[in-house]
């Protein structure tokens, strides 16, 4: 077996999947390694499928912007495989005035960076979106937005990738980095060495485990967030949705479900067995949210709850970018819970980043090495 | 966690064969050719066969055609269907209607 | 939160076993099944059950479903219906699902019997209407009273296959044929030889090509396959039929021990997917416990042993009992499901090819392939003798654990022995006074009582029958062998019913006497 290629890439996730595929498209030789037994098997394939720029933190926006314009609306094509990627605008609602000041607040910050976010009231998010009830009173909404099917598209990635060359190997849990003569070459995994030019680290979690055994924290933390899904409901409406706490999102599926993810308010503190696992008090809170916006659905059927960690990092953004001190080094985690609308951009990016040098949105607001102490 | 899947092993060319336009999910309609092409695209585990297809993925969460899909990948990756472990089980148990699993009832305090 | 000392899930045979055994002990339990009914598959079960009699041999399944509710209400047991588990979460928490809210509940102990599910093969039109589970047509004949079609093609020859073949018949559907890929019967030749006499023909070596109709099913056209279950050209065979039933095992419904994180296996000898778990049906997490089907499939029988077994080991994990009493009472039990699991169809023998009898009687090879003896390979067995006057015809050929037609003979004409599997035979130094208790107590109905010389020129052969309308004495037909073809006119000289016979009826035929031993189902000239 040879264990060399220019790139290694831990963890096959959407955004190590994506990588590996533009990586391979310039003509890379890659070997992504996977601890799991499956392809894309935490965020990857537990979010809510956002592919949103609204709400989006001013450092990250630009990889939004960029994804959107440039990525997503060739992207079914590209994968041969069918994204569902629906640009029907973002409905981030409101009930009360703190939550008009939270949305006012954020769409200000996005417009100052050139998006096309505007603050509607009630009626008008109802003439969008019939079904909302009245309790919603207000709203930001921007139109660029929208929603994909995040299993296709992280699959979608990996098939191509694949097609393309790319080594996966999954069940093969990367334990450590080694630099040979001051690079970065080795990635050690239980039984294995695997070599390269350049690592990428896009592991989720556990890639603060690993960056640090070449001495690189990054300081992030989890919380175990939950979804659901109904069974097909006839069609009713197009748009992402979200809430100015950022409590509760969803969006109907091309298939006719509903998505939702919500909060019980409990995240951080939610315990695992070792796998996430749902708990017993999340889902019926999430059911009540929902119906509370949307009384129509309260008949649809839940077929499916489930459970995944988020990487949250301390600031609320990812942390994306070369490691200069090791070099040879790469890092993509730390993505707090939204990087899958990012993704591709995220993927062709560091591509580039790795094969060049040079990127075309300004990563460096997301550097691992900007975590100060506050005083 | 299981063992070394590498994912470019040599499972042999996807050839369309008798049976493929047969439904094997019902309820998303997903058929034993679908199921053999998701291998060959590299699919190999029950749970990516889900999430590339939405086979199992339906009202009956995979009840009746689970170990059907099971026997079509296991043939496709020429492996013992006991080796591909079963997709995860997830709650609920049952389709349950929102307003109902929304309410808790007043024992629960 | 509502604590309990022990929710079980599921009210079949085994979570009932399970909820006695604890509740008896003095553990609060309380037991939720998602269906409407208690008692699961056992109240669909008509026939006579197989075993001994502390395993309720020769008592029909709904009997025992109902002498099982009367146990646990006795013992103090809850049993909430309708009532739908929706997922068990970390710390032993049971959410359900009753009426139009859910309820969260804690139990310091777990048993999980949720049962089985069916199994489906998939066939060009198998998702056509009319294609249906076997389980599911007896849900509809024995529970709900519903003919499930008119003709019908089965299958699968398990024992689901065989017995629910019979029942079909017995509710008045025509069953057409009985079909199965494998190159031998695999249930019990009784069931299969009670079939294929009343005239259905058996295809083993084949299975189903095509479910024709559009709307619905109209027709089934089945062909021979290979030892690689590959289809033969040219040996299609057509049916016209509005119904296909699907007999082809059984999956356990395991999803909520996987959910709550236990280790599993995949076990094919399991029957699929099946949590890891010791002898006391303890699996990898504490206080969460198995039994019955979803552990791996077996019979009723047994289900409700290992009920009893794992009930009995959660009263011990919560301190209702010692572990030197739960192992004494452990060891009883587990003697008991050993002599369950002896014979021919144990599950040590599963997938074996047997050619002998634990007497070292060659088997018979057509009974295996198409469902009944022929007139020389029945002469062989023990069961089978000859003698002036009327005595018993056992034509009891395979090694199974069962009993009852030992006990059942006041004149001791029928030995077993010591060993529950043993083939009956006659004993000739006692003399059958032909009361027929021991046709009606074979849960097989393989017993028949011949008198060889009832007339001159004729014989009498005295057969089980539990089809509806009755024949009365005097009613004249044709007598079908056992392969179902008819073999000559036979007349009805007596019809007997007795509560002692619990709904089997005994119809003794007279037919020409060199019929006495081919003789062995009839049909009145209406039917005909």
């Amino acid at each position: 077996m040879n264990n060399h290629a220019d790139v290694i890439i831990v963890g096959a996730g959407v955004i190590g999947c994506a990588a590996a595929y533009y990586l391979a498209k310039a003509g890379s030789s890659v070997i992504v390694l996977e601890g799991s037994d499956h392809i894309g098997n935490g965020g990857s394939s537990r979010n809510g499928g956002g592919v949103r720029q609204s709400g989006r933190d001013p450092r990250e926006l630009p990889l939004a912007i960029y994804g959107i314009q440039t990525l997503w609306p060739t992207l079914s094509e590209e994968l041969e495989v069918d994204c569902e990627y629906h640009q029907d605008g973002n409905l981030r609602l409101g009930k009360n005035e703190a939550h008009a000041k939270i949305l006012t607040d954020l769409a200000d910050r996005a417009i100052a960076c050139g998006l096309d976010v505007r603050i509607i009231d009630g009626e008008e998010v109802r003439q969008m979106n019939p079904y909302l009830s009245q309790e919603v009173t207000v709203a930001s909404w921007c139109p660029t937005d929208g929603h994909a099917n995040p299993l296709t598209t992280t699959l979608g990635y990996y098939k191509m990738a694949r097609r393309m060359g790319v080594r996966f190997l999954t069940g093969e849990k990367a334990v450590q980095l080694r630099t040979i003569r001051g690079k970065l070459r080795q990635v050690m995994t239980e039984q294995n060495v695997y070599e390269g030019d350049q690592v990428l680290l896009a592991a989720g979690l556990h890639s603060r485990a690993l960056a640090g055994t070449v001495g690189i924290d990054i300081p992030m933390t989890t919380s175990l967030l939950e979804a659901l899904v109904t069974e097909a409901q006839p069609h009713l409406f197009d748009q992402m949705l979200g809430t100015a706490e950022a409590d509760f999102y969803g969006h109907q599926t091309k298939h006719g479900s509903f998505v939702f993810g919500g909060s019980s308010g409990l995240e951080p503190y939610n315990k695992d067995n070792g796998t996430p696992v749902t708990s017993s008090i999340t889902a019926p809170c999430i059911c009540r949210g929902i119906i509370k916006y949307f009384p129509d659905l309260k008949d649809a059927k839940i077929v499916r709850t489930w459970a995944g960690w988020s990487d949250k990092s301390a600031d609320g953004v990812p942390v994306l970018g070369a490691v200069e001190e090791v070099p040879g080094l790469y890092l993509a985690c730390a993505f707090t819970g939204h990087g899958f609308g990012i993704s591709p951009a995220v993927g062709e990016q560091l591509a580039k980043l790795m094969l060049t040098g040079k990127t075309d949105v300004d990563l460096s607001p997301l550097h691992y090495d900007r975590f100060k102490a506050k005083i | 966690m299981g063992k070394i899947n590498d994912r470019s092993r040599d499972i042999g060319e996807f050839i369309p064969k008798e049976g493929d336009e047969r439904l094997v999910c019902r309820c998303e309609e997903i058929t034993q050719g679908e199921i053999r092409q998701a291998v060959h695209d590299g699919m190999f585990t029950i749970t990516e066969i889900r999430r590339y297809l939405r086979a199992g993925m339906g009202l009956c969460q995979g009840q009746t055609c689970s170990k059907l899909v099971k026997s079509i990948v296991a043939r496709e990756l020429k492996v013992s269907p006991a080796e591909l472990e079963p997709a995860t089980s997830r709650a609920p148990m049952r389709p349950i209607e929102m307003h109902i699993f929304a309410k808790e009832a007043d024992d629960n305090e | 939160m509502k604590r309990y000392g022990l929710i079980v899930i599921g009210a079949g045979p085994s979570g009932l076993s399970a909820a006695i055994e604890s509740a008896k002990r003095g553990v609060e339990v309380v037991v939720f099944d998602e269906n409407a009914r208690p008692g699961g598959q056992l109240f669909k079960q008509i026939h006579k059950f197989f075993g001994s009699k502390e395993h309720h041999a020769k008592i029909r399944g709904f009997h025992i479903g109902e002498e099982l509710l009367k146990e646990a209400q006795e013992a103090g047991v809850q049993v909430v219906l309708n009532a739908t588990v929706i997922g068990l979460y970390q710390d032993k928490e049971v959410v359900v699902r009753i009426g139009e809210c859910v309820h969260h509940y804690k139990a310091d102990a777990i048993i999980i019997a949720t049962g089985a599910s069916e199994n489906m093969v998939t066939f060009d039109g198998w998702t056509k209407p009319g294609v249906i589970g076997a389980g599911a047509a007896q849900t509809m004949m024995n529970l709900h009273g519903i003919k499930p079609g008119e003709r019908v093609l089965m299958l699968g020859s398990g024992n689901v296959g065989l017995v629910v073949s019979f029942q079909l018949m017995q509710s008045g559907c025509e069953v057409v044929a009985l079909v199965d890929a494998a190159p031998k019967i695999g249930g019990y030749g009784v069931h299969a030889a009670k079939v294929a006499r009343t005239g259905v023909p058996f295809y083993l070596s084949h299975t189903i090509v095509e479910a024709e109709g559009e709307e619905h099913v109209t027709g089934v056209t089945i062909a021979e396959v290979d030892e690689r279950f590959r289809f033969i050209p040219g040996t299609e065979k057509h049916f016209d039929v509005d119904t296909i039933c699907l007999a082809v095992g059984l999956s356990p419904m395991s999803q909520l021990l996987k959910m709550a994180g236990c280790d599993m296996e995949d076990n094919p000898k399991r029957g699929g997917q099946v949590p890891l778990c010791n002898e006391r049906g303890e699996t990898s997490l504490s206080g969460i416990f198995v039994a019955g089907d979803v552990s791996g499939i077996e019979e009723a029988s047994s289900a409700m042993i290992e009920g009893r077994i794992a009930g009995i080991s959660a009263a011990c994990y919560l301190g209702y009992l010692s572990e030197t009493e739960r192992d004494a009472e452990q060891e009883k039990q587990e003697q008991a499901l050993e002599g369950l699991r002896q014979g021919m169809f144990a599950p040590k023998n599963k997938g074996k090819t047997l050619t002998q009898t634990e007497e070292g009687i060659a088997i018979s090879t057509n009974l295996l392939r198409h469902g009944y003896l022929t007139d020389e390979e029945v002469e062989r067995y023990p069961g089978v003798t000859h003698r002036a006057g009327i005595h018993p015809i056992m034509e009891c050929t395979q090694n199974i654990p069962c009993n009852p037609c030992q006990d059942a003979c006041p004149k001791k004409c029928i030995k077993i022995g010591e060993k529950i599997t043993s083939l009956p035979a006659v004993q000739e130094e006692a003399t059958c006074i032909g009361c027929g208790l021991c046709v009606a107590s074979c849960s097989g109905q393989a017993i028949f009582l011949v008198d060889e010389t009832y007339k001159p020129g004729y014989a009498s052969v005295t057969l089980p029958y539990e089809f509806l309308p009755l024949p009365k004495q005097g009613d004249k037909g044709i007598a079908l062998n056992r392969k179902g073809e008819p073999c000559c006119a036979a007349e009805v000289v007596s019809v007997r019913t007795a509560a002692a016979f619990d709904h089997t009826s005994l119809l003794t035929i007279q037919v020409p006497a060199d019929m006495a031993m081919k003789a062995r189902f009839f049909r009145t000239e209406e039917a005909v």
